[in-house]
This record gives C-alpha cells, structure tokens and sequence, in this order.
C-alpha cells in the first residue's frame, strides 16, 4: 500500500487503495475508477481493518467510478462492522466530482446504509461511534 | 439507426478490459458533447453487462466480450455480446454479487433485451436517452 505524500492526486491514473489514519480511525481512500478489477484487494484490505481496533472511513472523494461489485464489497464490510460493534462510514463530498458514484449510489438507494456522508468529521464521527446490529 | 456501428470492440472478457470500455465511451462523450449526467449513466449500464460477462461467460476459460455502440447527440444503443456458454436459472442463482447489474442496466435504460440460452450466446442491447427520462433526473 503507498502512502499518498499529500501531493495532487491524478483521479484518471491507475486506480489504487491510500490509507491515512486519523485519530485511530483509519480513513481507506479509493481512488480513480474501482470494478471487478479491484474488488477482490478492496475485499482483502476491509476484511482486515474491520477486524483490527478503531473505526473505518472509506473515503470517495477520489474515486471516479465504481460499480455493484464494489458496493457488494462495502456492503459486506458494514455488516461485518456492524456484527462486530465497529464505526463504519462511506465519505463522499460535496464537492467531489463523480456523477457515476453518486448516481449507482442514488439509483440503489443505499446512502442510508452505510451511511454515506458528505463531511469529513461527519464520517470521522460516524466511524468512531461504533454500533451494534443485530 | 444505421445497421453499421459507429464503434465496434472486441476485448478479452477479462476485469482489466472494463475500464478500456469506459474509456471508448468516455470518446464518444467527447465527440458528441454528451452530458457528464449521460455518460455517467452510459459507463454504468455498460461497464455492468461488460461485468456480467467477465463473470459468467466463459466459466474458468477465456474468450471474447464484444461491443457494439451506436452514439448520437442524445442516445446511446449499445449491444455487449460473448460466445460463452449462455445463462440458466441456475447459473444465475449461483451468482455471489448483489445481483444488481440487469437492475441497474433497466433504470438507466429505455430498452433493455436480454437473449440467452444455456450452451449459447448471450446478447444484451440497451438504449439510454440522453433526456434522463429512464429514472430519477429531474430537472437540468
């Protein structure tokens, strides 16, 4: 996994997972375009960090696509947080310029599942709280 | 439309040709000045049967996923096609995804045909109008 230095992010690159940490919660940013391509490292990467202490924010800020593989993916981890008391959140801005990830989410109606939120501290906050689902 | 496709591919059904696919349709956005609201909903649609067919066509072997697009300033008629080997009822209830890739291909879509037999090819055809009318966008 790289670490991202904090320069500017090129959204039409190869798509790739960034990991950042903030305040114990680990903030997992998917940047450029995310399919069946990339779904199995995406599975690989939230099966561990739901299991290891702390929240999780998966951050589609940076993410230019994304498809119904990817959000079986991020279905699967929030139910597996839920079962385990754990904080999990889907950040998307406002400002965040993916039509296609807004609209799979809007036509699937999931933004209350997650949730999908729109700030930052709102996610941070989100994934701190943990809760647990029967 | 004309019977002659404005673009043709033939990709192997493979993950990693999904994006080349978008790409080709992000092209036709281009040179028809579609809405980013359009393409948006074309890669979906599309990228989704392209999807299907990684998935499903060909089983642990290779073969060919097919594309035919016909653009115009607000229309996308695009056919997705394989030579695998066809769906069945149970093919389909093996599946391990959310099942929610045809879905997602009607809402966005005008039309949406679905041909296929099991131990033959699998065709799907759809059509998506750049007015949005299909679902969901109101307004500009």
């Amino acid at each position: 996994m790289r670490s991202d230095p904090g320069g500017t992010v090129d959204v039409n690159a190869d798509p790739r997972l960034i990991e950042s940490s903030d305040d114990g919660v680990v903030v997992l940013s998917l940047v450029g375009e995310h399919d069946i391509k990339t779904a199995p490292q995406l599975e690989q990467r939230l099966r561990a960090l739901v299991e290891t202490d702390g929240g999780v924010v998966v951050d589609l800020g940076r993410t230019t696509f994304l498809d119904s593989a990817i959000l079986k993916v991020l279905l699967d981890a929030v139910q597996e947080a839920r079962r385990r008391g754990k904080g999990f959140s889907v950040l998307l801005p406002d400002d965040a310029q993916n039509p296609a990830v807004r609209r799979i989410f809007e036509l699937t109606e999931l933004v209350p599942v997650f949730p999908v939120l729109a700030s930052r501290e709102q996610a941070l906050e989100e994934a701190r709280g943990g809760r647990q689902e029967p | 439309m004309s019977t002659r496709a404005d673009l043709e591919l033939t990709l192997p059904a493979r993950a990693d040709s999904l994006t080349v696919v978008r790409q080709a349709l992000a092209g036709l956005a281009e040179a028809l000045s579609w809405s980013e609201d359009f393409l948006a909903d074309a890669k979906i649609a599309v990228s989704e049967a392209c999807a299907n067919v990684v998935i499903h066509a060909y089983g642990d072997g290779e073969g060919p996923l097919h594309m035919l697009a016909w653009a115009r300033q607000d229309t996308l008629e695009c056919v997705i096609a394989d030579e695998g080997r066809g769906m069945d009822p149970k093919t389909a209830a093996r599946s391990t995804g959310l099942g929610l890739g045809l879905p997602l291909m009607s809402a966005l879509s005008h039309e949406v045909e679905v041909k296929s037999e099991p131990g033959g090819h699998t065709r799907v055809r759809m059509v998506l109008h750049q007015d949005g009318a299909a679902e969901g966008r109101g307004g500009a």
